[in-house]
């Protein structure tokens, strides 16, 4: 549906999207998750045609909407590219009724009057508007206007939907009921969709694919437990909260992968080519198990376990992240009924528990 | 405790002080205009309204002033849309060139429109070769006019566009790919407030210029003598009650032109439900 060939763009010289290539399938709901400025915005106003790349070809449902064919260059306006575009700002047209920037597309599309009353009426009902529809958008929450500007950017019947941090607008204690509101739509609407986040459960919540942006390109595209469970890269790892450190894959043994990191050895379950190679391994903070540095730990086959000592902790809501200096450095996710349970405070030593299982590894492509 | 006492003493001294200099300065502004009020009773004014010199001067102001307002909103509104909008080069010089006006003596925007639209001038021999005059007639007070009030109405408008939200705009292009819709239906109403209360203080400058329009129109009563002009014929004559009279209209419209316009600032959209 949407093809992204090797697109960049560079702003005052400094390239935001650096040969950037990305499919979006019909109907998929696809997250863009990154931090703030990795170029996230900048890819759906290049999709969308309110910025023009500076090379490299943009098609949606198969047509060159920018770029060029033939040594002919092509751009087509936004509003010839069939997309909806709910921005991160409430960006209603402040001095017209909710009824009005609904109807704004339709009119522009010279449908009859009786046409767009209904299609007004049934979109704002779509989006549990309907009773608001002569209200201004200063009357509205925060979640209510981006309901609107959901309904106005259905109007005109869109191929493609691109959502840039919908929820970002909403006031913080109605964010989660606003996204689960938001993503029952996106369902029924059965359209394909681009969602712009830079948070991780939003895109976990919302989508069937996520593409986590880095660095101006793509560094991983997958489903978010694939991403979550096997990041590709350290930079990927590093943005979701994921361990991540370098070692050297010796041999196999018994199974599984030894890989040797900052003197201590560790098993891995991962293939046998990369015995001999320098890897890198990630390892989720949820799959560390501490114990007191005295308690005796019966080790299982495939068990990791490192000493370290607890560097710092950082209490939250039902857990703690608790980081842990074991000559390198590992942050691990303990319920606090655990962290009391055990007695663990900032200073004590440990020991590091994880499975090889639990360990992802690949070649570290940087050596 | 101490301390704080002195502190205390001392932040009111600086208040009453602050409150000294404020009123000062609003003494200094409001006696001279109450001085001119209270030369008058209501009633010498309500009489003077009838006199010729004081009608014809009100008429020939409200009707060129009109038209240099109309000129100037045709002229500088597309101007601030374009200026504020779109970047291209000599932008800033010409972005500094309109503003001009604003700190020009008005004596100098006289001679300057002289030397560009009399007939000896910089485009005299096209005026000529059409049969156009101007100086002397009432369409040189529309120029003069026009060209003093035009910055106030670019400025506030240039001023609103800027701060008409991208995204606002973004979201009507995507909708419509019209550009003269979205102006007229996103991105002029979303300026509206700046664009009334510019075209108020252009308006508002307009019945008050004199010294261009003394300089390149003249002073022939109604012909080129508005408001300022009558004003400083008759005040050193042996009716100078006119020419307080015609003073007292200035100020009262320039009160309402603020007072109109602090109002405007202060609605909002969606206000009403």
């Amino acid at each position: 549906m949407i093809k992204i060939d090797s697109v960049t763009k560079a702003f005052s010289q400094k390239k935001i999207i650096d040969k950037l290539s990305l499919e979006v399938q019909p109907n998929e709901i696809l997250s863009l998750l990154g931090p703030n400025g990795c170029g996230k915005t900048t890819l759906l106003n290049l999709i969308s045609g309110l910025a023009r790349q500076d090379s490299g070809n943009i098609y949606i449902d198969g047509e060159l909407v920018s770029g060029e064919a033939n040594g002919k260059k092509i751009h087509l306006n936004p509003s010839e590219r069939k997309i909806g575009y709910v921005f991160q700002s409430v960006s209603l047209f402040p001095h017209m009724r909710v009824q009005d920037n609904v109807a704004y597309g339709l009119k522009a599309m010279h449908l009859p009057k009786e046409e767009v009353k209904k299609r007004t009426e049934q979109l704002l009902d779509f989006v549990g508007m309907l009773e608001h529809a002569k209200f201004y958008p200063s009357q509205l929450s925060g979640g209510q206007k981006q309901r609107v500007a959901l309904a106005r950017s259905l109007a005109t019947e869109p191929q493609v939907l691109l959502l840039d941090e919908p929820v970002s607008a909403v006031d913080p204690q109605l964010r989660e009921s606003f996204r689960l509101e938001l993503k029952n739509y996106l369902r029924k609407l059965d359209m394909t969709v681009i969602y712009v986040t830079h948070n991780l459960s939003e895109a976990f919540v919302m989508s069937d694919r996520i593409a986590v942006m880095g660095n101006g390109c793509v560094e991983q595209i997958g489903s978010g437990q694939e991403i979550f469970d096997k990041p590709a890269s350290r930079y990927v790892a590093g943005f979701l909260g994921i361990n991540s450190f370098k070692g050297k894959a010796v041999n196999i043994e018994e199974g599984f992968l030894v890989v040797e990191a900052y003197d201590k050895r560790i098993l891995a379950r991962a293939a046998s080519d990369l015995a001999g190679r320098k890897v890198v391994l990630t390892l989720k903070p949820e799959d560390i198990v501490l114990l007191k540095a005295t308690d005796s730990l019966p080790i299982g086959k495939g068990e990791n376990s490192v000493t370290g000592a607890i560097s710092e902790m950082i209490q939250m809501r039902s857990t703690a992240q608790v980081t842990i200096d074991a000559g390198f450095t590992l942050k691990a996710r303990i319920s606090l009924n655990r962290i009391k349970q055990i007695g663990l405070s900032v200073g004590d030593k440990v020991q590091v528990c994880f499975n090889a299982d639990s360990i992802n590894v690949f070649a570290d492509e940087d050596n | 405790m101490k301390r704080s006492r002195t502190t205390s003493v001392s932040n009111k001294a600086v208040l009453t002080i602050m409150a000294l200099i404020v009123l000062t300065y609003f003494l200094f502004v409001a006696v001279p205009i109450v001085a001119v009020f209270l030369q008058l009773q209501p009633s010498q004014v309500n009489a003077q309204l009838h006199d010729s010199t004081v009608l014809d001067a009100i008429k020939l102001s409200l009707y060129t002033s009109a038209i240099a307002t109309i000129i100037v909103f045709v002229l500088t509104v597309p101007s601030a849309y374009f200026m504020a909008t779109r970047k291209f080069p000599g932008k800033a010089i010409i972005d500094t060139i309109i503003d001009l006006p604003i700190v020009l003596p008005p004596a100098v925007a006289g001679v300057a429109l002289l030397y560009a639209f009399a007939p000896k001038g910089l485009l005299g021999p096209i005026l000529n070769s059409l049969n156009i005059t101007i100086p002397g007639y009432t369409i040189a007070v529309v120029i003069a006019e026009a060209f003093v009030a035009s910055p106030f109405l670019l400025r506030s408008a240039k001023t609103g566009f800027e701060g008409m939200d991208k995204d606002v705009l973004n979201s009507a292009r995507i909708l419509d790919g019209s550009r003269l819709r979205v102006f007229f239906k996103v991105s002029l109403p979303l300026a509206i407030r700046a664009i009334t209360s510019g075209t108020m203080m252009s308006w508002a400058r307009a019945m008050g210029e004199f010294g261009a329009t003394l300089m390149f129109a003249g002073n022939l009563p109604g012909i080129t003598t508005t408001m300022p002009l009558a004003i400083y014929s008759l005040i050193y004559s042996t009716t100078p009650q006119l020419g307080l009279t015609l003073s007292i209209i200035l100020i009262v419209i320039s009160f309402t032109v603020l007072i109109l316009i602090k109002l405007l600032e202060q609605n909002r959209f969606g206000a009403k439900k």
